[in-house]
């Protein structure tokens, strides 16, 4: 059990970056759409993450230093400065969305309007930021996520043709009826999700919240290698059951209860109701990964003391940050846009300022007087410059493919 | 200025590289702020010339950020300060030797904690501390 | 004067001729014997290290008075040096090779041959952007020094 608590962070910064709100429906879509033709970008989205959060938390437990920090003091205020913003607005209208999310799960299982439950979604993740301990804040956020493995019940439930499945998957081509660049939109998007950057904001920052050092080190590897692969899994899971069910029968996904609908075919009332609390979970585990990040960057950008760990009134501005994060993100809400098509859209603006966060990182990785003997290794040099190019390309094409598809349509 | 037991021996950086965008953390480990300009001084103190010797005397912070950004200028005085001699290690962070409680740099936080923050309930609960 | 105005500073030579920009302002910092951090620090240190984890692997220095040494004088403008350029550090490959092939030429300057440091003109600037860029003045007879900082000597452990 021990065990299992010491991967939270590293399962909850993957909830936040594979499975929150805006991914689930973009999971869904791919499946029901592209089938399993686009599981190969999860896996690279996978590796990636994994490299760049072990780093990013290698540096964190060696120098004591978060991500931003080492952003700002590598790049200098000004492109630091651009990298905030952008990094600040993404966090805000993905933290948009799974406030918007968590009312839309809560609709779906209570059936009240899911406007009505706004006020109360936000002043939930308030006030779980303001009083609960951060490892009690990544256990139950991070574990009660997992229930998401309900996807991946139900699709041995659904008993498919796991040939067709891997023939879909391997060798990886878009359907026949689907233009190429909206199979290429999609395998951005997904790229752009897997390697957010507030993910590696949330784990290093955690890591300084858990007082890493560098002993460990080992502790950090473990939490990269169990929870990113999770995370994945669970995507893939969600993309396959709507592979199965959805594919089929022509539906083309638009809402929540859509994509639950295989998981009740399947399995029923009972795993529907262990989905919905996972959906639910790992929404709100999203909103505070992302509600928190945004205190983090600001906090780092600036050099002002920061943490959980802190009492609120020795982190003031940090708070302060986070409370208008969340009043943002409830105002956003209230104009009734559709905060999911919202973060799909940032996630693609999210690939174009990948580049800024994960150049640092590898850097910083490198340099002694930061990591002393901890300095990167060869293959994870090798590997770090093939997926800053992969990051570079992904950054260039985002914008246009958005563009050339009307975002994927 | 203090002679504080210097072992005759330097380390050579540059500004840009080694201290401008670093972390300040004040003598409990609390960050302050980062470190947004260094200004200069003569040998008595004075304004410091091209040629000749200067030192720098303190750490700015603040609205020296924008002024580097944005251009402009203001009269160093006016920009809130960190003394050098308050400097005690330079690591990955620059480690001051004084409590921030004590620093006018630091006055958005005091303002932030005692006006608002430390106002609402739990504001000034240790987290740690249990449930 | 501030490090921040020096930094991006047009460099003149004695004549008037452009040489280049203001990449970085080299000092040398003095080192302090750590026990000298007076009585009771053993427990501010304790409990340092439990806020803030600081690794005996990164380096740290006890430090006392920064002293300007010179300028880094450098054909081009602003950016992201990552600090490579003065290391002898390579990887990973290729940023540190791109990073020094464009600071090629970079040279340092003895603050003792800074003839004049101008404040930009405060009137409507050429430019446009008020402020402008100062402006660094080098004596007759100045020297282009090799830019490279010593690599991290080992004084502790050494």
């Amino acid at each position: 059990m021990r065990k299992m608590l010491a991967v939270a962070l590293g399962v909850l910064t993957a909830i936040g970056g594979f499975v929150d709100i805006g991914d689930l429906v973009t999971n869904a879509v791919v499946g029901s759409r592209f089938g399993m033709s686009l599981v190969w970008v999860v896996v690279v989205g996978v590796v990636g993450i994994c490299l760049f959060a072990s780093m990013a938390g290698r540096v964190a437990a060696v120098s004591g230093r978060a991500t931003f920090e080492i952003i700002r003091e590598r790049l200098g205020p000004r492109a630091a400065g651009a990298n905030l913003v952008a990094s600040f607005a993404i966090n805000l209208l993905t933290l948009t969305a799974e406030i918007g999310g968590i009312t839309l799960a809560l609709h779906l299982a209570s059936s009240v309007e899911p406007r009505l439950w706004i006020p109360v979604a936000a002043l939930a993740v308030w006030l779980v930021l303001w009083r609960v301990k951060f490892q009690v804040l990544e256990n139950v956020a991070g574990l009660m996520g997992l229930l998401l493995v309900g996807f991946a019940v139900a699709l041995f439930l659904l008993g498919p043709d796991w040939g067709e499945l891997l023939r879909q998957a391997v060798p990886p081509s878009a359907p026949g009826n689907e233009h190429p660049a909206a199979y290429w939109y999609y395998a951005v998007a997904l790229f752009g999700a897997a390697m957010t950057p507030y993910e590696v904001f949330f784990f290093s920052s955690g890591a300084v919240e858990e007082r890493w050092t560098s002993k460990d080190l080992a502790t950090n590897r473990l939490n990269v290698m169990v929870g990113f692969p999770l995370g994945g899994l669970l995507s893939v899971a969600i993309a396959a059951c709507a592979a199965v069910v959805l594919l089929p029968a022509g539906i083309e996904v638009s809402s929540l209860s859509q994509i639950v609908l295989p998981v009740a075919q399947a399995g029923g009332v009972l795993l529907l109701a262990v989905v919905i609390v996972g959906i639910v979970a790992a929404t709100f585990g999203a909103a505070l990964e992302t509600a928190l990040s945004s205190g983090y960057t600001m906090a780092q950008y600036l050099g002002w003391s920061w943490g959980k760990f802190r009492r609120p009134a020795r982190a003031a501005r940090f708070h302060v940050t986070m409370i208008v994060a969340v009043l943002l993100a409830v105002g956003i809400l209230m104009t009734s846009v559709d905060p999911i098509a919202v973060t799909e859209m940032s996630v693609v603006f999210s690939a174009v300022a990948l580049p800024l966060t994960y150049v640092p990182i590898l850097v910083v990785a490198n340099d002694p007087e930061y990591m002393g003997e901890h300095v990167n290794g060869r293959v994870m040099n090798a590997l770090g410059g093939v997926y800053l190019l992969i990051v570079v390309v992904a950054a260039v094409a985002a914008v246009p493919l958005m563009i050339a598809t009307g975002a994927g349509s | 200025m203090t002679d504080r037991g210097t072992r005759g021996e330097v380390r050579l950086v540059d500004a840009r590289l080694h201290l401008l965008s670093r972390q300040v953390l004040d003598s409990d480990g609390e960050p302050v702020r980062t470190v947004d300009d260094l200004e200069l001084a003569g040998p008595d103190g004075g304004e410091a010339r091209a040629g000749q010797e200067a030192h720098v005397s303190a750490i700015l912070v603040g609205p020296a950020l924008a002024l580097r950004l944005f251009g402009g200028r203001a009269p160093t005085s006016r920009l809130p300060h960190i003394a050098w001699e308050d400097v005690g290690h330079l690591g990955t962070a620059i480690e001051l030797t004084v409590p921030s409680d004590g620093l006018d740099a630091d006055w958005v936080e005091h303002w932030l904690r005692d006006r608002l923050v430390g106002r609402i309930p739990g504001g000034r609960r240790d987290p740690e501390a249990g449930s | 004067m501030n490090v921040g105005d020096l930094l991006d500073a047009r460099v003149l030579g004695p004549d008037g001729a452009a040489l280049g920009v203001v990449v970085d302002v080299r000092l040398a910092l003095e080192l302090r014997d750590e026990p000298d951090d007076g009585p009771g620090d053993g427990q501010d240190r304790e409990e340092e290290e439990h806020d803030a984890p600081l690794s005996a692997h990164a380096r740290r220095d006890a430090v006392g008075r920064a002293v300007v040494v010179g300028l880094l004088v450098g054909p081009r403008g602003a950016g992201s040096y990552h600090g490579y350029e003065r290391t002898d550090v390579r990887s990973p490959w290729p940023i540190p090779q791109l990073v020094r092939r464009r600071h090629r030429g970079t040279y340092l300057v003895r603050w003792e041959d800074v003839a004049a440091v101008d404040a930009p003109d405060d009137g409507a600037g050429a430019g446009g952007r008020p402020g402008g860029a100062w402006r660094v003045r080098l004596a007759p007879g100045y020297t282009e020094r090799p830019p490279d900082l010593p690599a991290a000597r080992q004084a502790q452990q050494g």
